[in-house]
């Protein structure tokens, strides 16, 4: 080999290197990037999913639960957040519970990283940002932005063919490390089923009545802002929309979980326990196919020229302006239908009422911001765990 | 500035770098590459590292099948397994033209519809096919052309089909009911292709066919050529058979597994780490054009030329998407490759969707147009590979009009499916 | 960590040491390149960073 082809290799080596060592340092310290959380006054206790299920300790999914006991007897509700950590306003609503809410009545389990290990990681070809922080008071909390699925560091390789159990319905291969396809889960499955699989045993051991899967959906996607749920809680869903989009001044609808379709915690956790499950679905135009550039501005204001063409086109199944879907709006109408739908079950069930105190709704959070709902660590010694 | 316009001059900056590179006759890989610098630059993200090599491993997967697909099928040839099956096909059926057509239309057909990769049914069968057609007294260009329309329905074909379950998974669709969708139009093009390209063949005489073959090394048998294929379909077979029980293998260690198995039956001794190298010195273009288009597509993403190329497509009006499909379709596949589902797919089956349209049917359609964009240039990487495993040294211009006519049947086959997917709803069973 | 994953990250190391040593016996700058890039993703799955 001539100098000159030694020099011009030794060159090209370098350079590759110095781009393996700066990405790869992007991705190591997104994957470790620790969240704060401060245990409100109405945290009783923090568990952890392989209490659970034993096989989900040292993994990356093995969350932590927040269990917030009321005074009085009353209702169980189990709050999933981060069951797609790249629809944040789910997980913000969670960290809003555990900083702040205070149960009366009955108890509240909250779950801030549902799929822990799809936080670590971020979607191939998506080119999201690694994080995206929230402005408090105090300062900013940063997130990690996460993907929709498992990380294929901790679950690897995919089959050609994902295989639901028990149902054996077929679906894209991906999905195999979607949790959201992956209940009611399966002990010896997948890291992902077996995520879904402790949640189920969490579900039946702590006795949970009412299960809520918060998520965000693209503006193209039908199912959105919308209340998706099982069989069991149409009644109930129904008059939760009707009572929001009277009161809250915010338009959310209800939608059946269909009877075929597998995978999905508002189908299979109804079908598999006796609690009620529903998912609620607020817009985040930051997941459109055909959204402009993509930043962590846009994913927290949802102001995006082209996905505003496209619903002036009637391509969109919610409406869209120059003003964009905020990420206070989102958390804003995840709260008040969370608080809402706890007010409505006790209207049912008055001898087991979950009362839940100190939770901003909409317009709170509109006016006040999510960041007002977020407290400080540096000043919480002693009440901060990580996520 | 408004989006749009921030978005457009990145795209056209994108389109000016592209075709500067190629002028200096660099290659497409690095073409696309240096695209997606350009791109991110003039979008003021200066050199994202972090995204370039995201895109880079969006296809990690894929290109480790092709690493052990190739390698496996490189193996067998080495071992002399290929000129034995070729040699027996001719000496049993070889005196009717239709049947033999027949079955190496499923030989085809089988290898991409199980992996989802048409280059796959290239490099384990097409190699083989190409032999047998060649003895046919079929012309290499033609031959090439039969291989690789093939290639790409089998790609489309179930039970596997990358479009469709990455733009199913794109809206959030199952991906159910795809099965008669996909598998009828595919047989039927299949064998249509096949017969308009290999029907006529001009000076074929198997005898001297198999005169001028070379023989296999002694002790090849059938067992020997058998076993990794039962090994890779046995995989593949316990996977789908007992999900729950089997642990999950993936394609790229099965076709590792049938690679090590037909490295151990070789009646003759193998050198495996030549080969290997051999294997990745010839598949570097595919690797490089699988990795680049995974950076380009995320640079596109990042900096809003994706959007604008998927806003206009959707905001046209119906007539002209349907009018279209038969470009935008294989010229996004020519770009984007799979990329081209998640890109255009997932957009044009929200807009069918919402039109009224059945999205199993339609996307099936898409599904059945899609693979011909692989012959198209700046990738056609198929394509390339197809010429490449044929050994036509000829004009590409050449092989593509070879193409042009079952294409066409393609394409009106797959633009008919959208058309009147309501009313061909009743493939789906649902 | 499953069998089948420690198989894989085998496979993978297997791999880049034929890229790499592809890319050294190189002799055209521009496949030099495309090594390196195609190279790339298999190094930040072995080293489990992407």
């Amino acid at each position: 080999m001539t100098s000159r082809l030694l020099a011009q290799k030794i060159v090209i080596i370098g350079l590759g290197l110095v781009l393996l060592a700066t990405s790869g340092a992007s991705f190591y310290h997104s994957r470790r990037l620790k969240e704060p959380v401060v245990l409100g006054p109405g945290v009783t206790a923090v568990k952890q999913l392989a209490d659970y299920f034993e096989p989900l300790r040292g993994t990356a999914n093995n969350c932590n639960v927040y269990l917030l006991e009321g005074r009085e007897r009353g209702a169980t509700m189990l709050v999933l957040g981060g069951s797609h950590p790249e629809e944040p306003a789910g997980r913000l609503v969670a960290w809003i519970l555990a900083e702040n809410a205070v149960v009366q009545k009955g108890r509240l389990i909250v779950i801030l990283s549902a799929n822990r290990s799809a936080s670590t990681v971020t979607r191939l070809g998506g080119a999201y940002p690694p994080d995206f922080s929230i402005v408090t008071r105090w300062g900013s909390q940063t997130f990690r932005m996460g993907d929709r699925w498992t990380n294929p560091l901790d679950q690897w390789p995919d089959p050609e063919v994902y295989f639901h159990y028990p149902s054996r319905q077929q679906l894209a291969f991906v999905d195999i490390r979607n949790v959201n396809r992956a209940w009611p889960g399966r002990p010896n499955g997948t890291l992902t089923e077996q995520t879904a699989y402790g949640f189920m045993e969490l579900i039946k051991r702590e006795q949970v009545d009412l299960v809520i899967d918060l998520h965000e959906a693209e503006l193209q996607y039908p199912v959105i802002s919308t209340i998706v749920t099982h069989q069991r809680g149409q009644d109930m869903a129904t008059i939760v929309s009707m009572t929001l989009t009277d009161n809250e001044g915010f338009k959310i609808g209800t939608e059946f979980s269909p009877r075929t379709l597998h995978g999905l915690s508002h189908r299979e956790i109804g079908d598999h326990s006796p609690a009620l499950s529903l998912l609620f679905e607020a817009p985040e135009p930051f997941l459109d196919a055909t959204r402009g550039i993509t930043t962590r501005e846009q994913l927290l204001t949802g102001k995006d020229e082209f996905v505003v063409k496209a619903g002036k086109h009637g391509l969109l199944f919610e409406k869209i302006d120059e003003k964009g879907w905020p990420i206070d709006v989102r958390v804003g109408r995840h709260a008040s239908a969370l608080l809402q739908v706890a007010e409505t079950w006790g209207e049912d069930h008055p001898d087991k009422l979950l009362v839940i105190t100190q939770v901003p709704r909409y317009k709170d959070v509109i006016e006040k911001g999510v960041g007002s709902y977020l407290r400080d660590p540096a000043k919480a010694a002693g009440r901060v765990i990580y996520e | 500035m408004s989006m749009f316009t921030q978005a457009g001059i990145v795209l056209a900056t994108m389109v000016v770098v592209y075709v500067v590179v190629r002028a200096f006759r660099i290659s497409t890989e690095l073409a696309m590459f240096s695209a997606a610098v350009g791109g991110a630059l003039v979008a003021g993200f200066g050199f994202p590292a972090r995204h370039v090599a995201e895109g880079a491993a969006t296809y990690l997967d894929i290109n480790l099948i092709f690493v052990t697909a190739t390698l496996f099928m490189n193996l067998l040839k080495e071992s002399g397994g290929v000129v034995f099956v070729v040699r027996s096909i001719l000496k049993r059926f070889h005196r009717s033209r239709a049947l033999l057509l027949v079955l190496l239309t499923v030989l085809l057909l089988v290898p991409g519809a199980l992996t989802g990769a048409g280059s796959v049914t290239v490099l384990v069968t097409g190699s083989l096919v190409a032999v047998v057609l060649h003895y046919m007294g079929i012309p290499k260009h033609r031959a090439a052309a039969l291989i690789f329309l093939n290639a790409g329905l089998s790609a489309a074909a179930p039970p596997v089909s990358l479009w469709a379950m990455m733009t199913a998974a794109g809206v959030n669709m199952p991906y159910v009911g795809f099965f008669w969708p996909l598998m009828l139009p595919c047989l039927v093009a299949g064998l249509l292709t096949s017969f308009i390209l290999g029907w006529k063949g001009e000076g074929s005489d198997v005898t001297k066919a198999l005169e001028e073959l070379p023989t296999p090394p002694a002790g090849m048998a059938w067992w020997r050529v058998l076993l990794p294929f039962v090994v890779f379909g046995g995989l593949v077979f316990a996977g789908r058979q007992w999900p729950f029980s089997t642990p999950i293998v993936g394609l790229p260690l099965m076709f590792a597994a049938a690679g090590l198995v037909s490295y151990l039956v070789s009646p003759v001794r193998l050198e495996f780490f030549r080969i290997a190298r051999e294997t990745v010195d010839q598949l570097l273009p595919l690797l490089g054009t699988l990795t680049c288009v995974g950076i380009l597509v995320e640079i596109m993403t990042l900096t809003g030329a994706r959007g604008l190329l998927a806003v206009t497509a959707v905001t046209l009006p119906m007539w002209v998407v349907y009018a279209t499909l038969f470009i935008v379709l294989p010229a996004s596949e020519a770009v984007l490759m799979w990329g081209a589902a998640p890109v255009i797919g997932v957009p044009l089956i929200l807009l069918f969707n919402n039109r009224g349209l059945d999205p199993i049917i339609a996307l099936a359609g898409m599904s059945l147009i899609w693979p011909l964009g692989d012959a198209l240039p700046p990738t056609a990487i198929i394509g390339r590979l197809t010429v490449d495993v044929v050994g036509y040294k000829g004009s590409y211009g050449k092989f593509l009009r070879a193409c042009l006519v079952p294409a066409l049947i393609i394409v009106v086959m797959g633009t008919l499916m959208v058309v009147y997917s309501k009313k061909l709803a009743f493939l789906t069973g649902l | 960590m499953p069998v089948v994953t420690l198989f894989y990250y085998a496979l993978v190391a297997f791999v880049s040491v034929i890229l790499a040593v592809n890319l050294l016996k190189s002799r055209k700058w521009e496949r030099d390149v495309l090594y390196v890039i195609v190279l790339l993703p298999f190094l930040l799955r072995l080293l489990r960073l992407k």
